[in-house]
């Protein structure tokens, strides 16, 4: 039993949607849907200036209120501490979306069921070995792997980075962020 | 970065009936204690509360396209008890149920029986309250998540369903309207404890440690909602009644109080206490701005 | 991570290809519940082709997930040195280009309202050979022209058929891209281009050039790794851009001053005995006239222009030094002095000098000549050229820099309004919108009396023309292989991933040879797209079958080997510090200092374009995946610095009139600390005014309304950045 979690360093993202686009042909998603957005911090001023840019999607919190406000079950943890989305009890009463600290939920227009980000891992021989994102990041920002496992990748380089869930203690996140 | 409001205005239309319908049946249980002669305006308010409750759940079960698309859904409604929406259908379920056997034992011209009112009373309440937590929990908005949201809409929403059952009387029989005076009381007193309540509550929200509470009291106060909250809401909802009400209670005089002229006035401070309500709902849904990741929402 | 949590993994991911998953025997991936129902009860076939990307003109190779003959995802090819496993966001996002709404679906001319109507491409094609024939006859073959934004099958095919009909016109759109960039550099070396070595360099400097906002995938990883590996990269930009994640070092510099900040790092170089005067010696001429002629371009003197302080030039100057010669200027491409302005072409030129200084040629860390592969001699008499035609590209007189394999395609559009040119054939090409000021263009090819568009959708272009022919998007076709450079030189090739979607569209190499059939040159292509990539494959010991089957095949025994002395391609066959055909074609024999043509009056700014990394030109505007992320984040906005919109009175997100004698328009915009007072930037890919093109028409403003037609001497581009505006907010 695994607690998969993921780690990003915005000290290397550059900004370029790839993660979002690519994320939106493995999952079959429409124009609108997508699972990772983005915010942008200009940090100094003119000439001593540096921009952050920081993908959010959803955190797999294990205190996750999606879950605890879904009224119908939709939103549940699943195994390996990955938050799901079953499709099929969803009602679309969008008070996950309201829930979500993050604002990483989103409505799909088609069936009106909300969905999010499923940490979607796919078998190696079928071309992608990691989360989508994480395969198509150009500058390697993004980390997979067992939170709970000390010797995995992203365990050592949490440590070793010092990363934290982009809201502190708020719903135990997990996703890391370097910053 | 810009954010869109995730629920428009039918949620506010639903959380707006659902309050109404809650402080109608209370206001008719009220009649029932203070008033008992008024009987038709005790089966005004029987009424009102099933009608106007079905009619925000259909609105409800609309927004919920998901559901709206594969109905047997709207079953599983009741598998999260940790979810104050399963709580507040809980709530709605039985009050409807509660509000159409009274409103139906009425019409027939039979007895309710004093528990039924006491209970669908309890629901009523139960169901404004709910109106108020399902969005007080939401962590992510500092207007919802705090403890003011809730009284608000119960202060609210018994306001609101008071006004509607004043309003039907003042056509259908102004003589009892002219007589449930502790009614009219209790019902004046309303929006100025609203007015305190909103004060607070703008208040602990723009101190909140995100800005979003600040930008939430903002665009309330300040932004694109600002007229819609000082018009609408706190002039037409909350000050009018108040005014119109004192001088027609504690200064005009008792023929002028009974007059078709006094009626009128009373009809406008009610129909603004209803369009407050409603003002107040879409509001409270609109200008809330969610917590901030790493730069503000606009 | 353990075997188990593979597996674990494997079954909670994914959804599209369920049942697909198991017809080809992969692990099972996906029980997500209820996804997407339909497309489990599909036959469940997958199948993996390798493609190139279309997105831009970087090609990067990948493989396409097919599945039920739908296209689900795409995976970057590892072996592909461009895409070097990865796609950007534009390649996932502008795969959708098949499944658009507002594909063309058949053959339109336009009737004698204005308005297009579908015909059949028999009356097509025997309309506008009937048309092609009276140009020639009256006018003769040089009064035809074509341009394209070449890609593999079309740069072959459609200057094929110019060549076939006689005409010498055929021009890319490199007048409005790298024309300068490419021509300059030519002047001084002999090639066109090199490769910056960033990942093995201690200091590379970019200038007006982003790799992770134009992204080529590799190009982003070696920036990446040159920063990790500790590289001073420098970005001299007007804008703080996104490449500044991997940069030392922001130096913004007023738009169009490039060159004193070049000549002034070369005058520290020379005056300070810094330079490698040995290779200077043996590989150049002219060094001596250039030296005495820049003396005068001190950095006190590049900092009134470049508003660089001279102590950061000379600073930057003797960092170069102290690296060399594991250190370049970077070649740029578009961006800061492709087509720009007055003094790019020169720009481009004292760019190749200044790294000559350093002796940094081929050497590790510096600036590589690397070759390219290409195609041997077809022996097949069917493959073999058409007659040379007699007349010269059109503009070789008056732009005798302009490279001939690009030629001024804003000088044909010119020629189009002056009567010279009658017909204009466009191959991938959105000339009206991108490469000058559409109003002039709008005008001038207006006059042509035949003029046929090629393209995939409706575009500014094809509004304009007579005629509109439907190609299959670029899924739907093999095309020719791909024949490319670098440190290891490769062939690619675009294989078939979809079926064709809409019946009455057709591949490029389809349409050419039937036009050509019509126009009675046939006999040039009398042969199949597969026939000839097969033949041209051979020639590198490959055939389509093979190469289909891989995608790219690199050449490592043609790999690049650091020290290799380069070879100059120049007339002098040295490096030239002087060039005759420059002081020939009017200008100095050694670049000097050339001030930009337009100067801005007061409350004025400098406008500035540039790509964003979900956007290719205009073509890409129209693509609901792309244009949300634009809509979403704003992406549209001109940028103005913080300094500006505080003394105008603007505040982020305000809506302000943006204008200047071009042109009004109205926008929301951003304030930002990262752009330089004085500057206005405009996302180079919105404005789009095509009603057909239901995602994009009408969303931001086009940047080249605001850029008045011209061209730049001697090397013939579209001077793109030659314009200023003013803004102020709605209502003030």
């Amino acid at each position: 039993m695994a607690n998969y979690g993921m780690l990003i360093n915005t000290k290397k993202c550059i900004g370029c949607y790839a993660c979002r686009t690519a994320c939106q042909r493995q999952n079959n998603l429409l124009p609108d849907e997508a699972f990772i957005r983005f915010e942008e911090r200009e940090v100094g001023t003119y000439p001593s200036v540096r921009v952050e840019h920081v993908p959010l999607q959803c955190m797999h919190c294990e205190d996750a209120p999606c879950v605890s406000v879904c009224p119908t079950g939709a939103a549940k943890y699943g195994t390996d501490g990955i938050v799901e989305v079953d499709q099929g009890r969803c009602i679309g009463c969008l008070y996950c979306v309201a829930a979500c600290p993050y604002q990483v939920r989103v409505r799909n227009s088609q069936t009106g069921a909300v969905d999010k980000c499923r940490f979607c891992t796919v078998a190696a021989d079928d071309g992608t070995k990691m989360c989508s994102c994480v395969e198509a990041c150009l500058t390697g920002c993004r980390i997979f792997g067992d939170l709970d496992d000390p010797n995995s990748e992203i365990s050592k380089a949490i440590i070793e980075t010092g990363a934290a869930p982009i809201a502190g203690d708020l719903t135990k996140a997990k996703i890391y962020y370097v910053r | 970065m810009t954010f869109e409001p995730i629920w428009n205005s039918i949620i506010a239309w639903y959380l707006f009936l659902a309050g109404l319908g809650g402080g109608a049946y209370v206001s008719a249980a009220f009649l029932r204690w203070r008033h008992p002669e008024a009987v038709n305006m005790i089966r005004i308010g029987r009424v009102i509360a099933p009608v106007v409750v079905i009619i925000g759940l259909c609105l409800l079960m609309f927004d919920a396209t998901a559901g709206l698309h594969n109905p047997l859904r709207f079953a599983l409604l009741l598998t999260n008890f940790g979810s104050v929406m399963t709580w507040g259908v809980v709530f709605l379920g039985v009050f409807v149920v509660l509000s159409l056997i009274g409103a139906g034992l009425d019409l027939a011209k039979r007895n309710v029986p004093l528990w039924l009112d006491v209970a669908g009373a309890v629901f009523g309440v139960c169901v404004a309250v709910y109106t108020g937590c399902l969005l007080g929990v939401c962590k992510t908005f500092p207007l919802w998540n705090n403890a003011l949201l809730p009284i608000l809409f119960l202060v609210s929403a018994m306001s609101t369903g008071m006004a509607a059952v004043l309003c039907v009387a003042i056509f259908r029989h102004p003589e009892e309207f002219n007589r449930v005076g502790v009614f009219k009381k209790f019902h004046f007193c309303l929006p100025i404890i609203e007015l305190v309540l909103v004060a607070s509550l703008l208040f602990v929200t723009a101190s909140n440690a995100s800005p979003a509470g600040w930008e939430s009291v903002m665009n309330l106060v300040g932004g694109d909602c600002a007229l819609a909250f000082w018009f609408l809401f706190v002039l037409v909802g909350l000050v009018l009644p108040t005014a119109l009400e004192t001088w027609l209670l504690f200064f005009s005089p008792k023929e002028f109080e009974e007059s078709r002229k006094a009626h009128w006035i009373s009809f406008a401070s009610d129909a603004g206490v209803l369009i407050g309500g409603f003002v107040l709902r879409l509001l409270v849904l609109i200008a809330a701005m969610p917590l901030t990741m790493v730069v503000p929402w606009y | 991570m353990s075997e188990n949590a593979i597996t674990r993994r494997s079954f909670l991911a994914g959804s599209a290809g369920v049942a697909a998953a198991a017809a080809v025997g992969f692990t099972s991936f996906g029980a997500w519940q209820q996804a997407h129902a339909d497309e489990e009860a599909g036959e469940g076939r997958t199948e993996a082709v390798h493609t190139l990307c279309n997105a831009c003109s970087s090609k990067c190779g990948y493989t396409a997930y097919v599945v039920d003959g739908k296209l689900t995802k795409l995976i970057g090819d590892p072996q592909n040195p461009n895409a070097s496993g990865h796609l950007c966001a534009r390649g996932y996002g502008y795969s959708q280009i098949a499944y658009s709404k507002d594909r063309l679906t058949d053959p339109l001319k336009k009737n004698a309202q204005g308005v297009f109507e579908a015909i059949s491409w028999d009356q097509a094609y025997a309309e506008i050979a009937e048309k092609v024939r009276a140009i020639i006859e009256e006018d003769g073959p040089d009064a035809l022209a074509l341009v394209q934004d070449p890609r593999p099958s079309g740069s072959y095919y459609a200057k094929r058929f110019m060549t076939a009909l006689g005409s010498p016109n055929s021009y890319t759109h490199g007048a409005a891209c790298n024309l300068s960039k490419v021509s300059g550099i030519t002047q001084a070396i002999g090639a066109g281009d090199w490769v910056s070595d960033v990942e093995n360099s201690k200091m590379t400097m970019f200038i007006g050039r982003s790799y992770c906002d134009g992204i080529r995938p590799s190009q982003v990883a070696a920036l990446e790794r040159g920063f990790e590996n500790g590289a001073y990269t420098v970005m001299v930009d007007p804008r703080c851009n996104n490449s500044t994640v991997f940069a030392s070092e922001w130096v913004p510099i007023t738009p169009g001053t490039d060159l004193a900040l070049v000549l002034a790092m070369s005058n520290v170089l020379i005056k300070n005995n810094l330079y490698d005067a040995d290779f200077v010696a043996a590989n150049g001429v002219g060094f001596d006239e250039w030296a005495a002629a820049i003396a005068e371009c001190t950095p006190a003197w590049a900092e009134e222009i470049t508003g660089i302080p001279a102590n950061t030039i000379e600073r930057l100057a003797a960092q170069f030094a102290e690296a060399a010669p594991a250190a370049s200027i970077e070649p740029s491409w578009r961006g800061a002095y492709g087509c720009a302005y007055a003094n790019s072409g020169e720009t481009a030129r004292a760019v190749a000098l200044f790294n000559t200084l350093l002796g940094c040629w081929n050497q590790p860390g510096g600036a590589l000549l690397t070759s390219s592969a290409a195609a041997g001699k077809l022996d097949d008499p069917r493959f073999a050229a058409p007659p040379k035609p007699e007349g010269t590209l059109l503009g070789t007189k008056e732009y005798p820099l302009a490279a001939a394999s690009m030629g001024s395609a804003v000088f044909a559009g010119e020629m189009a309004k002056a009567g010279v040119l009658k017909g204009m054939f466009f191959y991938n090409s959105n000339m009206a919108a991108g490469y000058s000021n559409p109003a002039y263009l709008a005008d001038a090819l207006s006059q042509l009396e035949l003029m046929v568009v090629c393209d995939v959708q409706m575009s500014e272009t094809a509004l304009l023309a007579d005629y509109v022919l439907p190609e299959t998007s670029y899924l739907e076709r093999a095309e020719l292989p791909e024949f490319g450079g670098g440190k290891v030189p490769y062939v690619a090739m675009r294989s078939q991933v979809l079926d064709v979607i809409h019946p009455n569209t057709k591949s490029c190499d389809q349409i050419f040879t039937e036009l050509a059939q019509a126009c009675g040159v046939g006999e040039y292509f009398d042969f199949t797209q597969e026939e000839l990539a097969n033949a041209q494959l051979k020639t590198v010991g490959l055939d389509v079958d093979s190469l289909r089957l891989v995608g790219t095949v690199q050449f490592p025994e043609k790999a690049f080997v650091y020290g290799t002395a380069p070879k100059w391609n120049t007339p002098t066959k040295k490096v030239q510090f002087t060039s005759e055909a420059c002081a020939k074609a009017g200008l100095s024999a050694c670049p000097v200092w050339v001030a930009p043509q337009t100067v801005p009056e007061d409350g004025a700014f400098r406008l500035v374009g540039g790509k964003e990394a979900i956007m290719t030109h205009t073509q890409t505007a129209n693509i609901p995946e792309l244009m949300n992320i634009a809509e979403q984040y704003g992406l549209d906005r001109p940028w103005i610095s913080a300094a500006d919109a505080k003394a105008l009175g603007i505040e982020d997100n305000d809506e302000c009139v943006v204008e200047n004698e071009q042109h009004s328009g109205t926008s929301k915009v951003r304030v930002t600390e990262r752009i330089s007072p004085g500057v206005v930037y405009i996302p180079s890919h919105f404005g789009c005014t095509v009603p057909e093109q239901h995602t994009a028409y009408g969303f931001g403003l086009r940047i080249m309304d605001y850029v008045p037609f011209h061209i730049e001497p001697a090397y013939g581009s579209a001077m793109t950045q030659e314009a200023t505006v003013k803004i102020k907010k709605v209502g003030a």
